[in-house]
């Protein structure tokens, strides 16, 4: 992912096929064998430092090679002797070192990158071949790269919006913050960058996304066969690595300028070869314009983000990495109104490594989500705060027992505090009191193993167990059961106070997880996972998109945690030398107590909250079809996704099984990018999806002069607004580098939703404005016309 | 909150283009329901209590009177009276007198179909007196003459009300205009100086304003109605049928929809001075 490289074609498939051969080759060693030796060390690109991801380190004569892991580490066990060790990764000279190895002995290799050959590009990182060769399926890998060159709305490179466009993926719509994976809610996706936990990923309610493209590096989604290591949500989990330092060989200084946001990002070594900063904002200046206009010039409406990393290497084998990030959406409507959230995050890892073949990596992070709105004078003075906040600690540990097993196991615990509302009035004359909705607290610990195996040169399996236990605390405050009918508002009763800090609930969940491969050929695999995934906090959010407002709520006596399950199969195919990677997955899930709500829940200021919630199942089931095409002048994907997801919630849709807002039967996305020039590469996206599952009624009444809609039947999303389509159409410029300088730049064109579809985020229904005894169907699109935009990128 | 949405509504459309247009949308026909419009109050009746039945969404016709229905509204201190049809489908009341506290329960005998209605009225805190104020300059309102409301708020959690406005004579009556609010967050305040008017007014113009006291289950019933009857938009609800409390006392029988309610009503007035 890392790399964009020039290099011909014909070298390019000669170099891939490399590595295959050498992986192919590796065999378990006798551990009998006298005088064995390991050869162990890092592979970085020559120029930035970077680790190289999947390199091939390899001895041709034995035929004995490994792969660098995510770290660019390998570890290649020998017999002692003089051999030749061959580095190489596509895109980059290969290195052939001769050494005698008389014990352990530590090697690290910088590769320089290959020389510009032909025009054609070949976007690696991740070798073509892993699509075949690993055990992981239904993981979908982006680098910031490619995201950068699809067309953006407003200009605004978008984490969440390119996500959106993978298999498995969907949204209730444009503007609703958050993606849904394979028929899991928003909640359900565990959103870590470096870590932390993003609670909301959205900025201006859901219009663009918490990442700012600047401090991303890449991102990998798992929609099944979730690691062991990873748990707390029942869907997915989208790992967002931060850009580093990359122990950079100068200050390199980035920047852009948007319709909607500027951005300005620095990375530099501060040590060399030891320490390195990489420091990134940004901020949208929609509020600049309202200051134009008279009234509202004491208005102000903005977002911003400011991620942080630092890397410092402590010693050949120890690295501490620290990142941090604070994002933020603030309005205020003079000093009649103001409202802001956003997500604040601190992580802190070590990674050590104790042996050639053991390594650990210590972690403690910090996460929060918080919001506050109010009226700052007058008699209705009020302010309003929610606050979510983590304390994680964590050991995980990776173990090369031999060439055939990699073991990894570790711990984690979680301490959450909820303050999910305190409102104060602000002065004496305020018609408001205070209230506040009891803080809670709850610990979520998690113990697990994992060992991925060879079997066999064709099979390969990934099996282990996560142990995961929940405790609801008491925080001095009461607590209630909730009964009543099911189905229906139910009432708090056997109110008792918990003692702070004691165990009111604990929960208890064993999560398998098992992945396996079979080799049919070179160019083609067999897969199939299974995994359990138990989820204890949960969005409370009762609106067709979350809002900010949204409080999160842990498990507690009366809400028990969600739990998935989830099978798939895949057939892995490459073609033409790894040009194309293609993959057709079907999988099949049921998930339990998911939770929704009566009827005109109250879901905010509600200290009865548990008593709005309603239980139920859910299922989900769908097969994806993905090409994609990562060398060439070319590239992107075509991906096809047909699904199902629906639950059974008892009190909604009169206990029958109905789907869920986000289902779409049919999802197809294709994304393109080709270079035509050295300076010029065009892109386009092109979104097709069935309209989301919406409800109608279809009789009316009159009350108090005001028509109220009558659902036939009490029947929940019962219709499908039209279905979804869009394509967009981008491009970008570099400007012609001069020799005596080191800046460059380039233009970003774009245009979203290019033949002007408006498309239905909803249909409503309501009366005539103007005629109130006549009623209409009114469908609301969120963007109503062609949008294009431009905006201006520099390094140097 | 009318005023922050033209707020929201810039701040949109300066970014966006969002845009709703008017569909056409097939519905199916509907089997007509019972629908229940009736209130009892405090202050001297007669009582009025109004019923249809449902019809297809997009009706341009009234919906049909349900006429002959037998209706009977009794109170706990052992009063039964049977409402006259005064009008197709209107039936009032000649005798019993609403009273804070007081329990009363209406039956609807509807052809075969017997239903049956059960509410209060709850205690009111009343109005002190409405006072104008002019705004010049004020961040977020144009300049003139606004009405405030004063008045009380009785301690203890668990009072409801809607507030009915009449400018010039006219009900405001927009499905934005129907404001219902519960007294957790002002439990026992005195509840001083709020505008009730968005729009400034002129020397001249009368604002009249009714504060009702809601039972719990009314007030769920009108929240959920504004819930349903404002709709519209990114952070919609969604749609389910608001809650009735007037059942089938055939549980297998037709549901009836609507709402008979007992309210308390209080009302204030103002004449804009210069």
């Amino acid at each position: 992912m890392k790399i964009i490289r020039n290099l011909g074609l014909a070298a390019g498939l000669l170099l891939a096929a490399a590595p295959a051969r050498s992986q192919q080759q590796a065999r378990p060693e006798p551990r009998a064998v006298a005088g064995k030796a390991t050869l162990s060390g890092y592979l970085r690109d020559a120029a930035t430092g970077e680790p190289l991801v999947g390199a091939s380190v390899f001895v041709k004569a034995l035929g004995i090679g490994v792969n660098t892991d995510e770290k660019g580490f390998y570890a290649l066990d020998l017999p002692t002797g003089p051999h030749t060790v061959t580095f190489q990764i596509i895109g980059y000279e290969p290195v052939n070192q001769p050494l005698n190895l008389t014990g352990d002995l530590t090697r690290s290799i910088r590769l320089s990158a290959a020389r510009v050959q032909t025009q054609e590009v070949v976007v690696a990182g991740r070798r073509a071949e892993d699509n075949v060769k690993k055990t992981e399926m239904s993981v979908n890998r982006l680098d910031m790269k490619t995201v950068k060159l699809m067309p953006a709305l407003l200009g605004e490179v978008d984490v969440v919006r390119s996500i959106q466009l993978l298999p498995g993926v969907t949204t209730v719509g444009e503007g609703a913050s958050g993606f849904n994976v394979r028929g899991g809610g928003v909640d359900q996706n565990l959103i870590l960058m470096d870590e932390i936990p993003v609670y909301n990923v959205s900025h201006l309610f859901g219009f663009f996304s918490a990442f700012n493209p600047d401090a991303v590096q890449d991102m990998t989604l798992y929609k099944g066969g979730i690691p062991a290591r990873y748990g707390g949500r029942l869907s997915s989990l989208l790992d967002v690595k931060m850009r580093d330092g990359h122990q950079a060989e100068r200050l390199a200084i980035n920047g852009g300028i948007g319709l909607i946001s500027s951005r300005l990002a620095v990375e530099a070594p501060l040590i060399k070869d030891r320490t390195s900063v990489a420091l990134s904002a940004r901020r949208s200046y929609g509020d600049l314009a309202l200051k134009l206009i008279p009234e509202q010039r004491k208005n102000q409406a903005y977002f911003y983000d400011l991620n942080l990393k630092l890397s410092h290497r402590l010693s050949a084998r120890d690295q501490l990495t620290v990142t941090g990030y604070r994002g933020r959406d603030v309005f205020n409507f003079a000093d009649v109104f103001k409202n802001d959230w956003g997500n604040t995050g601190a992580s802190a890892r070590w990674t050590h490594q104790f042996s050639p073949r053991l390594f650990a990596t210590f972690s403690g992070v910090i996460g929060q989500y918080d919001y506050g709105l109010g009226v700052p004078k007058g008699t209705q003075a009020f302010e309003w705060t929610s606050r979510l906040r983590n304390y994680t600690g964590k050991a995980d540990f990776s173990y090369q027992l031999n060439a055939a097993n990699t073991l990894s196991a570790g711990v984690s615990g979680t301490r959450y505090r909820f303050e999910p509302a305190t409102v104060k009035p602000l002065n004496a004359e305020s018609i408001f009191v205070s209230l506040k909705v009891d803080d809670q607290q709850a610990g979520e610990y998690a113990a697990y193993l994992d060992n991925e195996q060879t079997l066999s040169p064709r099979l390969q399996v990934q099996y282990g167990l996560r142990l995961s236990v929940f405790d609801f605390l008491g925080s001095g405050t009461a607590i209630s059961d909730y009964v009543g009918a099911a189905g229906q508002r139910k009432d708090p009763a056997n109110t008792r106070t918990a003692k702070n800090g004691s165990v009111v609930k604990r929960y208890a969940n064993l999560e398998p997880r098992a992945s396996l491969r079979y080799t049919l050929s070179e160019t083609s695999s067999l897969k199939a996972s299974y995994n359990r995934t138990t989820q204890y906090i949960h969005l409370i959010s009762n609106t067709t998109a979350a809002s900010p407002l949204d409080v999160w709520t842990p498990s507690t006596n009366n809400i028990r945690p969600e739990r998935g399950d989830q099978v798939a199969v895949g057939y892995f195919r490459n073609f033409r030398g790894g040009v194309y990677e293609a993959s057709a997955e079907v999988f099949g899930k049921t998930m339990s107590n998911q939770i929704d709500y009566v009827n005109g829940a109250n879901t905010l200021l509600n200290k009865n909250l548990e008593g709005e919630l309603l239980y139920g199942d859910g299922r989900a089931y769908g097969a994806e079809f993905f090409v994609k095409r990562s060398q060439g002048k070319l590239t992107g994907w075509v991906s096809y996704t047909l699904s199902r997801s629906e639950r059974q919630i008892r009190g909604i849709n009169a206990d029958r099984w109905y789907p869920n807002k986000y289902d779409k039967t049919h999802n197809l996305s294709v994304v393109g990018m080709y270079q035509l020039s050295p300076r010029l590469t065009v892109s386009s996206n092109f979104a097709y999806g069935t309209g989301v599952a919406t409800t109608f009624p279809n009789a009316r009444f009159v009350y108090d002069g005001l028509v109220v809609p009558v659902v036939g039947g009490d029947a929940r999303n019962n219709y499908r607004v039209p279905a979804y389509h869009r394509l967009d159409l981008g491009a970008t410029l570099k400007n012609r580098p001069r020799p005596d300088s080191r800046w460059q730049s380039e233009w970003v064109f774009s245009v979203y939703n290019v033949y002007n579809r408006r498309n239905p985020y909803g249909i409503y229904f309501r009366q005539n404005e103007d005629n109130p005894r006549q009623t209409e169907a009114v469908r609301l699109s969120v963007f109503g016309s062609v949008i294009p935009s431009v905006s201006y990128n520099f390094n140097f | 909150m009318k005023r922050f949405s033209f707020f929201f509504a810039l701040l949109m459309a300066g970014l966006l283009t969002s845009c709703t247009d008017v569909v056409d949308v097939d519905l199916p026909e509907p089997e007509p329901q019972l629908a229940v419009e009736g209130n009892i109050t405090d202050q001297p009746g007669p009582y009025t209590i109004r019923l249809t039945r449902t019809g297809a969404y997009f009706t341009k016709d009234e919906l049909p009177a349900v006429r002959g229905a037998q209706l009977t509204l009794a109170d706990n201190e052992g009063t039964t009276e049977t409402l006259r049809e005064t009008a197709p489908g209107v039936y009032q009341t000649s005798q019993i007198r609403g009273k804070i506290g007081n329990h009363y329960t209406l039956t609807i005998q509807d052809g075969d179909q017997q239903y049956r209605a059960l509410t209060e009225i709850k205690r009111t805190p009343g109005i002190d007196r409405l006072e104008q104020q002019i705004k010049t300059n004020e961040p977020g309102w144009d300049d003139g003459y606004y009405a405030l409301y004063n008045g009380p708020e009785l301690p203890g959690v668990g009072d409801y009300y809607r507030f009915k406005i009449w400018l010039n004579g006219e009900l405001q009556n927009d499905p934005d205009d129907l404001v219902v609010r519960d007294d957790a967050l002002v439990d026992g305040n005195y509840i001083g100086d709020i505008e009730l008017n968005g729009k400034p007014l002129q020397v001249g113009d009368s604002v009249r304003v009714q504060l009702l006291s809601l039972p719990r289950d009314y007030y769920y019933f009108l929240n959920e109605m504004y819930t349903q009857i404002n709709n519209v938009g990114l952070f919609s609800s969604p749609p389910a049928n608001v809650r009735t409390n007037v059942l089938n006392l055939s549980a297998t029988g037709p549901k009836a929809v609507g709402y008979f309610a007992g309210t308390a009503v209080r009302s204030a007035r103002l004449t804009i001075q210069p």
